[in-house]
C-alpha cells in the first residue's frame, strides 16, 4: 500500500474510532498487532514480554487516541508508544547494562577475508527446519545487542522506519541513530556468522 | 586497516542506505570497486540486514490475538461503564 493512501486509511479508522466504532478499533489492532509484536519479542526476547507489550502500547493507545493528532503517522504513535513500554519492562527487569559496542574492535574483526560467510536468504533452500534454525539464530542474535543498539536496529531494519522516523520515535539525533545502527549490523554479522561456522563444522 | 579501508568500514552502512552526500557516495563506490576486502565486508553486511529483515517478522499467535481482544474490549467497557 502507498504510504499516502495508508495514512489516509489511518485517519479514517481513526476518526471512525472516535466516534464509536469498535470494527475500527479492530481493523487498527489487526493492522498493527504483527509488527508490535514482532518488535516485542524482538526487543524483549520473551513471548510473555512481547505479548505484554502489545497488550498495553494498544491499552495505551486506545485511551489516548481521543487526543491523537492528526498531523503525527499512527503507526509511529504507535512505535513511539511500544518503544517506551519495552523500556519500563526493561527497568523492571534484571540489571541489563546498556554497554557500548566500540567500532574499532568490530573493526578488527574484520581483517581476516572470508571470516564473515553470511548465508544469502535469496539463495537458501525452501527447508523449513533450515529456515526454523537460522530464525532462531537469528532471534538470538538480536536479542544479544545491547539495549540501545537493539532498539535502532529493531526500528530502522526490522521495522522499516527511515533515520528520522527512528531519531524522533527514540528521542534522539539522526546521527546517533546511524551511528548505532552501523554498530548493530556490525555485530549481528559477526554474531551470525559465527553460529553459522559452528553449526557448519559441527 | 589502511586509511581508506578504515573510512570505506565506517561509512558502508550510510552507503547500503543511500544516506552519503553524493561525492562520498562515489568516493565508496571506487573504493568498494577496487578492494576484494571492503567489497566482501559490503556484501556480509548487505547479506546479514537481509536476513534479519526475512527472518525476523512474527505473526502474533492466536491465543494471543484471543487475549489482547477481550483484554481490550474490558478496558474499554469499564471505562465506558
Amino acid at each position: 500500500m502507498k504510504k499516502a493512501a495508508n495514512d489516509t486509511t489511518d485517519q479514517r479508522l481513526i476518526a471512525q474510532f472516535k466516534a464509536g466504532s469498535a470494527e475500527a478499533m479492530e481493523k487498527i489492532i489487526e493492522k498493527y498487532e504483527n509488527s508490535i509484536f514482532t518488535f516485542g519479542l524482538k526487543m524483549c526476547g520473551h513471548r510473555q514480554d512481547a505479548e505484554d507489550i502489545v497488550q498495553e502500547t494498544f491499552l495505551n493507545a486506545f485511551r489516548y487516541l481521543e487526543g491523537f493528532r492528526q498531523e503525527t503517522k499512527l503507526r509511529n504513535w504507535l512505535f513511539k508508544i511500544a518503544a517506551r513500554v519495552c523500556q519500563k519492562k526493561r527497568r523492571k527487569r534484571k540489571y541489563e547494562p546498556d554497554q557500548e559496542l566500540s567500532l574499532e574492535a568490530l573493526g578488527q574483526l574484520n581483517g581476516s577475508e572470508g571470516t564473515f560467510d553470511i548465508p544469502d536468504w535469496s539463495q537458501l533452500p525452501s527447508d523449513e527446519v533450515l529456515t526454523a534454525e537460522l530464525k532462531q539464530v537469528i532471534q538470538d542474535a538480536i536479542v544479544s545487542l545491547p539495549p540501545k543498539y537493539r532498539f535502532v536496529f529493531n526500528l530502522r531494519d526490522i521495522q522499516g522506519f527511515n533515520t528520522e522516523e527512528t531519531a524522533e520515535i527514540m528521542g534522539i539525533s539522526t546521527q546517533s541513530v546511524k551511528t548505532r545502527l552501523h554498530r548493530a549490523r556490525l555485530f549481528l554479522r559477526e554474531k551470525i556468522a559465527s553460529r553459522y561456522r559452528e553449526g557448519k563444522t559441527r | 586497516m589502511k586509511d581508506a579501508c578504515r573510512r570505506c568500514f565506517q561509512k558502508v552502512s550510510e552507503y547500503l542506505d543511500g544516506e552519503l552526500e553524493r561525492e562520498i557516495c562515489e568516493e565508496v563506490e571506487a573504493h568498494l570497486r577496487e578492494c576484494p576486502q571492503c567489497s566482501k565486508c559490503y556484501d556480509s553486511l548487505r547479506k546479514t540486514i537481509q536476513l534479519c529483515r526475512e527472518g525476523a517478522m512474527e505473526e502474533i499467535p492466536q491465543d494471543v490475538h484471543r487475549r489482547l481482544r477481550s483484554a481490550i474490549l474490558e478496558c474499554l467497557e469499564k471505562r465506558e461503564g
